[in-house]
């Protein structure tokens, strides 16, 4: 379903992603972690074709980007790291206007809407401007947003930051549904258990370049820190380890 | 404190400046010559100008005293109203406040912080073409380098003043009104008090004082010559000062400057005051979005109606909608409509007072009026179009990860913005047309030509706009003023002056007809305008609008 053949992006000197090469099944839930500046964002970004790939290939739904990015993005459902939407649109007509956007029907469009709104808790804020919603209820609008055309692939740049406890659960709920269905879900994480707890396969990324990928169990053995969770395999493989010391000065 | 947030812009000017691609580099550079040679061009403007006021005889030195404070007093009142629009955003909803505010920073620092931003927008603009007019009188009157010093000493306080009208206003706005809708209202009222009294200030005809067959002694003009220009505000003090530094009466000239030093520490003292005590309310308020509980029913809309009927595709109709939506419920925009309205209102009654006797007269300036036209339409794009795509924000991603072509934005900006511009523009011309009795030739010429002019600098806008986006300025103040704003505005008037030009030949020998020469008409000639025509404006449409597509569809690639 997402297809990322020896995949490069440079900015200047900089190589934000290095030869990733990653194939994820149809209905599989992907998390992909790293450091800060490790280039999961940057992946993210050419994946929804707001980037372009300096060398290399990115297939979503059997869909080559760089040949057809319209209708890639057709299939896509996209959550960024900041969920910015227009201030002086209603949550309602931020919905409305995101189905227009991607050819929803107005039948679908009423009956969806509403769903979601209700589905999130926004339904009593439908109508209010969203420059009076705060982060969590503006996540939840974009949440909403990226769910309205029911996408084959869903991107998700730190889905759960700003959400309530209860919120956070449904959507962790609403992500292992959206993966019985078929959808597949690409998520880069800071939050190691969610990671964990829901993703099917982890990679992690070091400098541009993937340096682990697998269930957490294959992560566990690649660490060689079998007993440890995801947050000591996820520190060795990143060089985390290494700060243990500098902590107990602290 | 201060000295510690104002170094952080100090290094985020010269970090930008340091690490400059080549590219970044050639660009600037460019903007830097343009820039140059439009201040160059207005020196030599005011350079004339003074040089003909320094010959009239016995009163030539008074005229130009009067002009320097006539020029002092618009640069005070339009910094003061470029304070009002700037004020608001920078001092209440700048996107790096939340930071501030949670930092252990005093209140009334992070005021000084905000205010020196919202000064050095409000007023750099006018001041750099201020600037050719002081060097042009120190050239005309020989009045040396140290006159440039001296005003440089004293030009700061000048303008901080200015500015502090803005501020005052503002943070007065915002304690008094903290309800969101109450301030919208108060903020209309407001921009309609300015934009009347601007109305009314032009219809009391001021210039009517300056002719002295208006007059009924001489004594009388020469008195009205030697009067204060509004002895109250700085601009008359700075006027003094410069007055004294001229005629070397250093005693004036340091009365003066004490004056305008100590007023704006006076002011700045007092606003730095009142803010540690309103300023946190202003904000906690400015915070509070607006509560609206509109209807949440999902129909279909005119637009989408529409754009059925006219075969064109549905997402344009969301386009236009968002933009339609966005665009009226913010109030920030109709403070700029009723100033648009009181300009056009002046405009006309300007062209109503021109002392123009004979027929033909009349029909050339309705012609050369279309160059004023287009001035005002490019003013206008500056306001409304030039900022149309960078007004998408932070929510661009929203555009950019739909499947929507950038095409398709950008012509739906283009059809949005276009309909004011080319109502303006059409309403200038006909009305015009109409006090100044136009004959039929000049009127179709004026009216074909501001159709296509809106049409061209409305594509301009869209294109320039594209190529120059600002997308994390929460300021529409800073898209205005950015290096872009000024490349689109030196573009404009460069395509104006080019379409008035070419045009300008057709029309003498229409003209030369009309007076009996006989074969006035050169057909070739015409043959060449109207190739000429066809080239400006093809540029015109053309290659703004692909380097802007070209360049906001890599937007992310230089913004990652």
């Amino acid at each position: 379903m997402i297809e990322i053949i020896r995949l490069t992006k440079h900015f200047g000197d900089l190589r934000a992603v290095d030869e990733l090469d990653l194939r994820i099944e149809r209905g599989e839930i992907f998390g992909l972690l790293g450091p800060n500046g490790a280039g999961k964002t940057t992946t993210i970004k050419i994946l929804t074709g707001l980037l372009r790939p300096t060398s290399g290939r990115v297939r979503v739904a059997g869909i080559d980007m760089e040949e057809a990015p319209l209708e890639a993005k057709r299939r896509i459902g996209l959550v960024p790291d900041e969920p910015f939407v227009y201030p002086k649109l209603t949550g309602s007509e931020f919905l409305h206007f995101v189905g227009d956007l991607y050819g929803i029907s107005l039948e679908t469009q009423r009956r969806r809407i509403p769903e979601l709104l209700e589905m999130f808790e926004l339904l009593p804020y439908g109508g209010e401007l969203a420059e009076s919603y705060s982060h969590g209820m503006r996540q939840k609008l974009v949440l909403s947003a990226a769910l309205l055309h029911e996408p084959e692939v869903l991107l998700l740049d730190e889905p759960l930051v700003g959400l309530d406890p209860k919120s956070a659960r449904l959507v962790k709920e609403i992500f292992q549904r959206l993966s019985k269905r078929g959808c597949t879900l690409f998520m880069c994480t800071h939050i190691l258990e969610i990671a964990e707890r829901l993703c099917h396969r982890v990679g992690i990324m070091v400098s541009g370049r993937l340096k682990a990928l697998g269930t957490v169990a294959e992560l566990h053995r690649q660490a060689r820190h079998g007993a440890g969770g995801l947050e000591d395999a996820f520190l060795s493989l990143t060089g985390g380890l290494e700060y243990s010391a500098l902590l107990k000065n602290l | 404190m201060v000295f510690f947030l104002l170094r952080r812009k100090a290094r985020s000017v010269l970090n930008s400046l340091l690490r400059q691609s080549p590219w970044e580099r050639a660009r600037n550079a460019a903007f830097l010559l343009v820039g140059l040679l439009l201040i160059i061009g207005l020196y030599a403007a005011f350079w004339r100008l003074l040089r003909y006021l320094d010959a009239v005889p016995v009163i030539g030195t008074l005229l130009i005293w009067k002009l320097t404070a006539l020029a002092l007093l618009t640069t005070f009142s339009m910094v003061a109203l470029s304070s009002l629009v700037t004020s608001l955003t920078t001092l209440f909803y700048a996107y790096d406040l939340p930071f501030l505010m949670k930092a252990p920073v005093s209140l009334r620092t992070v005021f000084v912080d905000k205010s020196a931003e919202a000064t050095f927008y409000a007023s750099w603009m006018i001041a750099a073409t201020l600037l050719p007019y002081l060097v042009a009188l120190a050239q005309v009157k020989h009045l040396g380098v140290l006159f440039l010093f001296a005003f440089a000493g004293v030009v700061f306080p000048f303008l901080a003043l200015a500015s502090s009208v803005g501020m005052a206003f503002t943070l007065a706005l915002m304690r008094l009104f903290p309800s969101p809708r109450t301030r919208d209202m108060i903020w209309i009222l407001s921009s309609f008090s300015v934009a009347m009294l601007y109305v009314l200030l032009r219809i009391s005809q001021p210039e009517r004082l300056v002719r002295p067959d208006m007059l009924e002694l001489v004594a009388q003009y020469l008195s009205y010559l030697q009067a204060p220009t509004a002895p109250a505000l700085p601009s008359w003090w700075l006027t003094r000062a410069l007055w004294g530094c001229a005629h070397a009466r250093w005693d004036v000239f340091w009365t003066y400057a004490a004056l305008l030093y100590g007023v704006c520490a006076a002011t700045y003292g007092a606003l730095v005051y009142a803010a540690g005590r309103v300023y946190a309310d202003g904000y906690s308020g400015a915070q509070e979005g607006r509560r609206s509980g509109r209807d949440q029913k999902i129909e279909e809309t005119w637009e989408t109606r529409w754009a059925r009927g006219l075969r064109l595709p549905l997402e344009s109709a969301a386009l236009f909608r968002k933009e339609r939506l966005c665009f009226f419920r913010d109030v920030k925009h109709w403070s700029q409509i009723l100033l648009v309205a009181a300009l056009v209102c002046v405009y006309l009654f300007s062209i109503d007072r021109l002392p123009l006797d004979s027929p033909d007269i009349k029909s050339l300036v309705s012609f050369l009026n279309l160059a004023v036209a287009g001035f005002v339409l490019s003013s206008l794009g500056l306001r409304f179009t030039f900022p149309s795509i960078s007004l998408e924000g932070r929510s661009f991603w929203v555009l950019r990860a739909s499947p929507l072509r950038v095409e398709t934005m950008m012509r739906q900006k283009y059809l949005f913005t276009l309909a004011p511009s080319l109502l303006v523009g059409v309403v200038l011309i006909l009305v015009s047309n109409r006090l100044l009795h136009a004959d039929r030739f000049i009127s179709s010429l004026s009216l074909a030509s501001i159709s296509v002019m809106a049409l061209a600098l409305t594509s301009m806008g869209v294109g320039f706009g594209a190529l120059f986006p600002k997308m994390n300025v929460p300021n529409i103040h800073q898209v205005e003023s950015s290096a872009g704003g000024f490349v689109y505005m030196a573009a404009c008037l460069a395509f104006v002056v080019a379409t008035v030009a070419i045009e300008a030949w057709p029309v003498q020998m229409y003209f030369q007809n009309k007076f009996g020469k006989p074969d006035a008409w050169d057909w070739t000639g015409v043959s060449m305008c109207l190739a000429g025509y066809a080239v400006v404006n093809a540029v015109a449409f053309t290659v703004p609008w692909v380097l802007g597509r070209r360049n906001l569809e890599s937007h992310e690639e230089r913004n990652p």
